[in-house]
């Protein structure tokens, strides 16, 4: 059976894994206690077989996509022989446990069926603060792993059914708000018990021998239809280099560098060449570097290939040991969202070179995360961070997208009102800014803004953004977005602080943060990007007259029906074609 | 006049269904092809054509009940009216930013839907209040004035208002709202704090522009609707179905349009609550199969279950929350039913790797099914059932669709050959394959909810229902499948047993406990009393009160009524008991001692429809001669001469399937280890055992 499976049954079992993992997944969303969990969706589930590769994945976080595969790996070495029914697992250490970061911690249950072990109910999810140096637990400013909060290698959060008390304790008082970890660490458990009742479910209808078959014969499927899409990829060496901006007052690049060779039905990705890693909190082990490379080829693959680990097995990545994107004990790691940002903007800028048609060009660069942390007036402790999105850049068919998550997560913003209401902090603007995509035949999505207010004193900030001074690229003519910005207005005046400041910084009562994302790059030749697109920007206010005329060589008329000079159009373009390549935004 | 005869009409996009209802009891029904140009057209034939059958006149009609697509329709196809939106000072943004998240993921091209309203349509205002309401900028009364001449001067159509922590406090949104019911008198004008006075600004900003787009298309549509009406003589109170499965008055429906969309499955739904109710199934998960989509739905204790978690316009999604981000987020009570792509013409394609696909692509209407010989090369569900001998090979509805068995079969060979398999087999596989999607849609409603479909009995409407209903059934272990009357009209059915529905909320954000009592009872009082008063009786009303609960510190939230009456320190307890219980059993866990949080409260006063309580049962008859068809169940059930039977050769005694039960609005299969009775109310009941795995 092995070798013949029934295509049927096969998508009969297909459908039912990747039930199991949505149901998981409205599970943990629906009891999380946390806003970063329950509205930012910063988790995912995973249903897995009994060797620990995933069947079915929920629709949660791309960038998590490959980060269960290390972490199962590493449980089932470590336990082998040591794993019985009622048996609940948590870990959350990069280096102890294959995991991604501290505040990334998994929750995982062994499924039995008459002792015999069937699969896996993995869950992962972002824990709004696990102790360390500064509230959220992603301290920039981290020089090593030990500074970043508590770390733990795989424990049974239960044995037999019942759940270590002690553990839990030890958890709690290490975290800055133990109630919101706690909750979200039981809304984990909640899931898990879904996964193993759906799992169970499937084996008492079936038997164990063909479910497990089946579970092997849709990674294989997977792994044929993986083979297929990479067949349509032209056979070559794609390379791409990119950089994040660098930490503290004065930033110095992190480079970033991606070899990506197709041949046949395989890919091979190498990241020769890219930055050591680095004093700082953005080091990435490398099953997260997998997992945003698996992410990002996935992307360029049809759209009914299974998120399992099937279609990964054509993939092979390699990374230079210690360095940003393959650390090594201690780096510390808390902040490393924005590394594993790059590694997928990186993929796709050499992804452009093979499918140009299928990728956009260059965009915000991933999640801004603004934390702060204090005293309420009414006594209590708080700490509350979240991700601004952010847009993506242009691409052969379309302006870029605005208000949209990073292509490697999938997170959504925290309602204005829920937040008011919660923390003595004010959001005075959240919009889009002028101006500030790139240009092209097609436009880059302009940036983000949002702006927050102190209701109270002595708050502690930090923040961590990228692309202030490296902006998004255009592809084929597009030019790049606006840069991010950065600005803390007080008494004493404005500042600007750099993208990923180190040290800690205070806001006091009346201070404003004013955030500014980059905007999209642009595809193709601004000069031949249709004068009516460019007129319609103009009249919602997207793109400013002036630019219509400098970026894009048309000329409009006056408010409020901007209608285009013909004439005066073709003679500006026509004198500035020539040259087109040398156009700055 | 009270118990004269009662009509509905059921507008979808391809038929138009109607069904009168006698004062005793006595159903009639009629489809007809939908006037997609102008649907009052298809109505009033429709009806016209029933009154004239049934030999009475127009103004024998006490009510018209109606669900329709309009609503819908203005949104997908982007008919409605041109909107502005008024924001809060630095918040022009917010309708097109949304909740960030999309729906689906891995989509380097992906694109969101365009905004209700363009940001050239989208102002600010200087006003600003805090979360508690107060006043942290003046509302600019001078720079609304402005804009409302401004407005005034241009072809908007329709205004939303929408400004932050209105739903605390609504001053400076009804000044507003003055200001521009002033200025600009034929405009339609939708203010946040009276359509949803709940917390989360993205959410209460989309509804409240949801339903300033449809406003004037839906009012245009009632008022000609109701002109057409009268002129054809027939009178009555037009009621329309709303989203939440009650009906209410036209004239309110005109000022509130959001309540509205999901019209026709809540009908569906609220039918088979109260006639399954009433044969004795008070544990229900409905099937309501169609051609491109089917659809699931929850009902427990005859109760059924609502969520505001929904988005309009967004395609098909399944059981929502995973997958949100693809439609308009409209946050008003709406019976909670999944949806996925599996109907009769939904296509078949082998991929890539070897795997078998069915569905959501869909033949449509047209060019359909290859069977239907209009075009339509791909094979579809419709197609595998028609080679598997379950459908009529000749014709469908009593001759109305004329069917090429032979294309069918084709098209189904075309599938078969690449993958070396039986056409008989892939046609059983496709049935399989179908199946198996549609499962999703019922776990979604029920497992996902900590619900056992096991509990449940399968109630299975819609033009494909009776015939998947038993295999689908029999993967979930399911052991009662019922298939009432008219199944393939039954939201026509179900809007004549449907109750009319008022109800009141408020956005409360307080935790459960014993200090909030008064207020929390006086709160009640006070949404039940405006519910009352707008229902304009006060005997027979049904009054229930509801508390949207939730540990404090989630995000999403349990309804749990609360008793009626003073509320003391034992009803605080009933209530936590009464929450945890529930999350229990959703979730699977419970958090003694843990503070509860009051988000919503809500207030329904209801009306029982007058007349009949059920269906009357239909007089005896039977097919003339006996015939069979040949029907295949797969490698365990096998290739059986199946006799083809109508709903009346049944009766009381189980009879053993295979079978094959003909009726003009539809077919129910059943299957060789199934037993079929007919009950009481002439529901095709169907028996299943436990034992019936295909898997080897």
């Amino acid at each position: 059976m092995r070798n013949d499976p029934d295509p049927i049954l096969l998508e009969v079992f297909k459908n039912g894994f990747e039930a199991i993992a949505d149901e998981m997944a409205l599970i943990l969303m629906r009891t999380a206690h946390s806003p970063i969990v329950r509205d930012a969706m910063d988790f995912s589930t995973a249903l897995c077989d009994a060797h620990g590769d995933n069947l079915a994945q929920g629709l949660t976080t791309p960038m998590h996509l490959g980060s269960f595969h290390d972490a199962m790996r590493h449980l089932i070495g470590q336990y082998q022989g040591r794993i019985a029914p009622g048996d609940v697992f948590i870990a959350n250490d990069p280096y102890l446990a294959s995991g991604q970061h501290l505040p990334d911690i998994y929750v995982v249950q062994p499924i039995f069926h008459a002792n015999r072990l069937c699969g896996w109910a993995a869950t992962i999810a972002h824990h709004v603060d696990v102790g360390g140096l500064v509230p959220g637990s992603n301290s920039l400013g981290a020089t090593e792993i030990h500074q970043e909060g508590l770390r733990l290698p795989f424990l049974k959060l239960a044995e037999a059914g019942v759940v270590n008390a002690m553990l839990m304790e030890i958890i709690a008082a290490n975290v800055r708000v133990p109630d919101l970890v706690l909750g979200d660490i039981r809304a984990q458990m909640a899931a898990a018990r879904a996964g193993e009742r759906g799992l169970v479910d499937l084996v008492n209808r079936y038997g164990a021998d063909v479910v497990i078959a089946y579970g092997d014969a849709l990674q294989d499927y997977a792994e044929r239809l993986a083979r297929a899409a990479i067949r349509g990829i032209p056979d070559g060496i794609y390379g791409f280099e990119d950089e994040i901006d660098g930490l503290g007052e004065n930033p110095v690049a992190i480079p970033f560098k991606v070899r990506i060779t197709v041949g046949g039905d395989e890919i091979q990705v190498d990241w020769s060449g890219t930055s050591p890693q680095v004093r700082g909190g953005i080091n990435a082990p490398i099953s997260f570097c997998k997992s945003n490379v698996y992410a990002a080829l996935r992307s360029i693959m049809p759209a009914d290939v299974p998120n399992c680990h099937g279609y990964t097995r054509p993939i092979t990545v390699t990374a230079p040991e210690a360095s940003v994107v393959n650390a090594r004990y201690p780096a510390p790691c808390g902040a490393r969202g924005i590394t594993g940002y790059r590694i997928v903007d990186c993929m796709f800028g050499a992804l452009a070179q093979a499918v140009p048609d299928r990728v956009a060009a260059d965009g915000a660069g991933g999640s801004t995360l603004p934390s702060f942390g204090g005293w309420s007036e009414d006594g209590r402790q708080f700490v509350f961070s979240e991700c601004i999105m952010g847009t993506w850049g242009a691409t052969s068919r379309h302006d870029g997208q605005e208000g949209v998550p990073h292509m490697a997560s999938n997170q959504a913003n925290v309602s204005v009102e829920m937040i008011e209401a919660a923390y003595p902090i004010r959001i005075e603007r959240y919009g889009i800014l002028q101006d500030s995509g790139g240009a092209g035949e097609f436009r880059g999505g302009l940036s983000m803004v949002r702006e927050y207010r102190m209701l109270a004193d002595d708050i502690y900030f930090g923040v961590r953004s990228d692309k202030s001074i490296h902006p998004p690229h255009g592809l084929f003519g597009g030019t790049s977005g606006g840069p991010a910005l950065n600005l803390v207005s007080t008494a004493a005046g404005d500042r600007t602080l750099p993208p990923m400041p180190v040290d800690r910084l205070t806001l006091n009562r009346g201070d404003v943060f004013r955030h500014v994302m980059a905007g999209g790059g642009g595809y193709g030749n601004p000069l031949a990007r249709d004068p009516d697109r460019v007129r319609e920007d103009v009249i919602d206010g997207k793109v400013g007259a002036v630019r219509a005329r400098t970026a894009y060589g048309v000329v409009l008329g006056d408010a409020p029906d901007h209608v285009v000079d013909v004439a005066a159009t073709r003679a500006l373009r026509a004198a500035r074609l020539p040259k087109s390549s040398e156009f700055q935004p | 006049m009270v118990d004269g005869y009662r009509i509905s009409a059921d507008v979808g996009g391809t038929f138009t269904d109607i069904a009168c209802l006698s004062p005793e009891g006595v159903l009639a029904t009629c489809k007809i092809p939908s006037t997609p140009d102008d649907y009052a057209r298809a109505i009033v034939a429709g009806v016209s054509a029933l009154v004239r059958q049934l030999g009475i006149d127009g103004n024998d009609l006490t009510e018209l009940l109606h669900a329709s697509t309009v609503a819908t329709n203005a949104i997908l196809e982007r008919k409605g009216a041109r909107t502005a939106l008024i924001t809060t000072e630095g918040f022009r943004d917010l309708l097109e930013l949304r909740r960030i998240r999309v729906p689906r993921l891995y989509e380097p091209l992906y694109e969101k839907p365009v905004p209700l309203a363009r940001r050239r349509d989208r102002h600010e205002i200087t006003e600003r209040l805090d979360s508690l309401g107060r006043v942290v900028t003046p509302l600019d009364l001078a720079q609304a004035r402005a804009l409302a001449a401004r407005l005034a001067e241009s072809d908007v159509e329709a205004v939303a208002i929408c400004f932050l922590h209105s739903h605390v406090n609504p001053m400076h949104e009804q000044q507003v709202a003055a200001i521009m019911r002033a200025a600009l008198p034929t405009c339609f004008i939708s203010v946040s704090s009276e359509v949803l006075p709940e917390i989360r600004e993205y959410e209460r900003t989309s509804t409240t522009v949801v339903n300033a787009y449809i406003g004037p298309v839906v009012s245009g549509y009632l008022r000609s609707l109701q002109d057409r009406l009268r002129e054809s003589g027939i009178s009555g109170r037009l009621l329309m179905m709303q989203s939440s499965g009650g009906t209410m008055d036209v004239e309110r429906v005109i000022v509130r349009p959001a309540t509205v969309v999901e019209s026709g499955p809540a009908a569906g739904v609220i039918g088979a609550a109260r006639l399954g109710g009433r044969a004795g199934y008070a544990d229900i998960i409905t099937f309501d199969m169609g051609g491109t989509t089917a659809k699931a739905s929850l009902i427990e204790g005859g109760k059924v279950v609502s969520t505001d978690e929904y988005e309009v316009g967004g395609g098909i999604s399944l059981s929502s929350q995973l997958a949100k981000g693809g439609g308009y987020a409209l946050k008003l009570p709406v019976i909670d039913v999944s949806e996925v792509g599996a109907g009769g013409g939904s296509i078949v394609r082998i991929d890539a790797g070897g795997g078998i696909k069915v569905g959501p692509e869909s033949a449509g209407a047209s060019p359909g099914p290859a069977c239907y010989d209009a075009g339509g090369e791909d094979a579809t569900v419709t197609d595998a059932n028609v080679v598997l001998g379950y459908l009529n090979p000749d014709a469908l509805a009593g001759g109305a669709v004329p069917i090429n068995g032979t294309r069918a079969r084709d098209a189904l060979q075309r599938v078969a050959t690449p993958l070396g398999m039986d056409v008989l087999d892939v046609a059983y596989g496709v049935h399989r394959v179908s199946n198996a999607t549609m499962m999703r849609a019922v776990k979604a409603v029920s497992t996902y909810r900590g619900r056992d479909p096991r509990d449940f009995t399968l109630f299975a409407f819609g033009g494909n229902g009776g015939i998947h209903a038993a295999a689908l059934a029999e993967e979930l272990q399911m052991t009662r499948v019922v298939v009432p009357p008219a199944a393939g009209v039954f939201s026509a059915v179900g809007l004549l047993f449907a109750d009319f529905e008022v109800a009141r909320s408020l956005s409360w954000s307080r935790p459960l406990e014993a200090e909030a009592l008064d207020q929390l009872e006086a709160t009640l009082i006070e949404l039940e009393r405006q519910a009352l008063e707008e229902i304009g009786r006060d005997i027979g009303v049904g009054l229930i009160w509801r508390a949207e609960l939730r540990y404090a510190g989630q995000g999403f939230e349990l309804p749990i009524d609360i008793p009626r009456g003073r509320l003391t320190l034992a009803a605080l307890e009933a209530v936590r008991d009464r929450f945890e219980g529930e999350h229990e059993r959703s979730y699977g866990h419970r958090l003694p001692g843990h503070r509860i949080e009051v988000v919503t409260l809500r207030a329904l006063a209801t009306l029982p429809p007058p007349g009949a309580r059920t269906l009357a049962r239909a007089a005896p008859g039977g097919i003339a001669s006996p015939i069979t068809r040949r029907a295949y169940f797969g490698r365990s059930g096998g290739l059986h001469e199946t006799p083809v039977i109508s709903r009346l050769d049944l009766d009381a005694v189980p009879r053993a399937g295979p079978l094959i039960v003909e009726e003009y609005e539809g077919t129910t299969i059943v299957p060789p280890h199934g037993f079929a009775t007919r009950d009481a109310h002439d529901n095709i009941v169907i028996t299943l055992g436990r034992d019936a795995v295909d898997a080897q």
